[in-house]
């Protein structure tokens, strides 16, 4: 059965930051060099609110994982770090 | 007081999955799949061998209310959201005012507020009759669109345009549903084709959930009521995920805000709050002194919303 589980896992997290910076160039469709996690999404990397969601998409592709998106909130897609909990804690997982 | 005496929808039978629309509308398969994925996006309603008239008749034909009472209709007005439906001189309008006996009605057309006209419509119409001040009389208004160009089949990386239609007969001092406040905000700010300008489109993006908020919580408050006494939200269609953080930013439950028909007719212009009024009365959602809440908003841009007592 599918379903929800939190994962505060370190490892995951630090998965989904590498393929978080993997992915940007693909998603942005230029070259993004290496940034701090700090690096808001919006106002610095260009993101927009679609362009996050196809990032999310990828995300879920690259990782094999699926995201729970319901709970998704405007301050979880505020950074590379802060979108990294999210989909870190946030992943589906078949059990 | 203006109310909504009556609501019909019409869909067309034929459903066209989203996939279907992707060469015509240049999506690639990562759109569609954030489309389905997140957007809660997936088939169309579509008819294309009916005519424009075919679909408000369909609408209007469905409005049982309306038989006998043909003489009563002062007003039939019809909410575009694009401007222009038809060639010179065809005039679907005045056919359908011919078809239903309603050739004595004065018929016009809204298309100000886009896809938020269909509460511009409801609102004019109750204001006409009330300063025409004769008892019983009545305005039937109409909503629904044929996609008939890509501007008219796509919001760019937000929605996908059906063909459902809707009709709704007005009253300035009916009982139900009674309108309690109507808020309106024009941002002429976000003029253009978001289809050919990406720093617009990317601008309308960043700024709708408060523009849209705004006028919801507005609209709420002048109704004297607050956010948690309304049993519905009647949405524009445009898609799920707006409507999950529209939620978590005014404090009101998803589960409430009518979705049903987003992955079953996707966008259908001005008709959307109507065609969702229906599937609510369906599904039994109303009861009576119920309070909901109908949200539009229109590109361009306009961010409506209205209050009702069922």
């Amino acid at each position: 059965m599918e379903q929800a589980t939190v994962v505060p896992d370190a490892e995951l997290r630090q998965r989904v930051v590498d393929s978080i910076a993997m992915l940007l160039p693909k998603v942005l469709k230029r070259d993004v060099p290496t940034m701090p996690e700090q690096t808001r999404l919006f106002d610095e990397l260009g993101l927009s609110s679609a362009s996050t969601l196809e990032l999310l998409l990828e995300l879920e592709e690259d990782l094999d994982i699926q995201i729970d998106v319901e709970e998704i909130d405007q301050t979880d897609l505020a950074s590379i770090g802060s979108l990294a909990d999210f989909v870190s804690s946030h992943a589906l997982t078949d059990e | 007081m203006t109310a909504l005496e009556a609501v019909s929808a019409y869909l067309p039978a034929q459903r066209v999955p989203i996939e279907d629309l992707a060469g015509r509308l240049a999506l690639g398969e990562r759109q569609i799949k954030v489309f389905r994925r997140f957007h809660g996006l997936g088939e169309v309603c579509r008819e294309p061998d009916g005519t424009l008239l075919d679909l408000l008749f369909g609408a209007a034909s469905g409005l049982t209310e309306l038989r006998g009472q043909e003489h009563k209709v002062r007003y039939v007005i019809y909410a575009r959201g694009m401007p222009v439906g038809v060639p010179y001189p065809m005039n679907p309008l005045h056919d359908l005012c011919g078809a239903l006996g309603l050739g004595h009605a004065i018929a016009f057309t809204v298309t100000h507020h886009a896809c938020a006209s269909g509460l511009l419509a409801v609102d004019v119409a109750g204001r006409l009759l009330a300063s025409d001040g004769e008892p019983g009389a009545l305005a039937l208004v109409l909503a629904g669109e044929k996609t008939f160009t890509r501007d008219a089949e796509l919001v760019p990386e937000t929605s996908v345009f059906g063909e459902g239609a809707a009709a709704c007969l007005v009253s300035a001092d009916g009982e139900h549903d009674r309108l309690l406040s109507y808020v309106s905000r024009i941002r002429g700010d976000f003029d253009g084709r978001l289809m050919a300008d990406a720093d617009l489109l990317a601008r309308f993006q960043k700024e709708y959930p408060e523009a849209l908020a705004e006028v919801i919580l507005c609209a709420v408050e002048q109704a004297g009521l607050r956010v948690a006494d309304l049993r519905l939200i009647l949405p524009h269609n445009v898609n799920v995920v707006s409507w999950r953080r529209m939620c978590k930013r005014i404090g009101f439950p998803v589960e409430r805000v009518v979705l049903d028909n987003v992955p079953l007719t996707g966008h259908n212009f001005a008709a959307d709050p109507f065609i969702n009024y229906r599937t609510a009365a369906e599904r039994g959602l109303l009861r009576d002194g119920d309070a909901y809440l109908v949200a539009a908003a229109g590109l361009g841009a306009i961010f409506s919303a209205m209050v009702f007592l069922h």
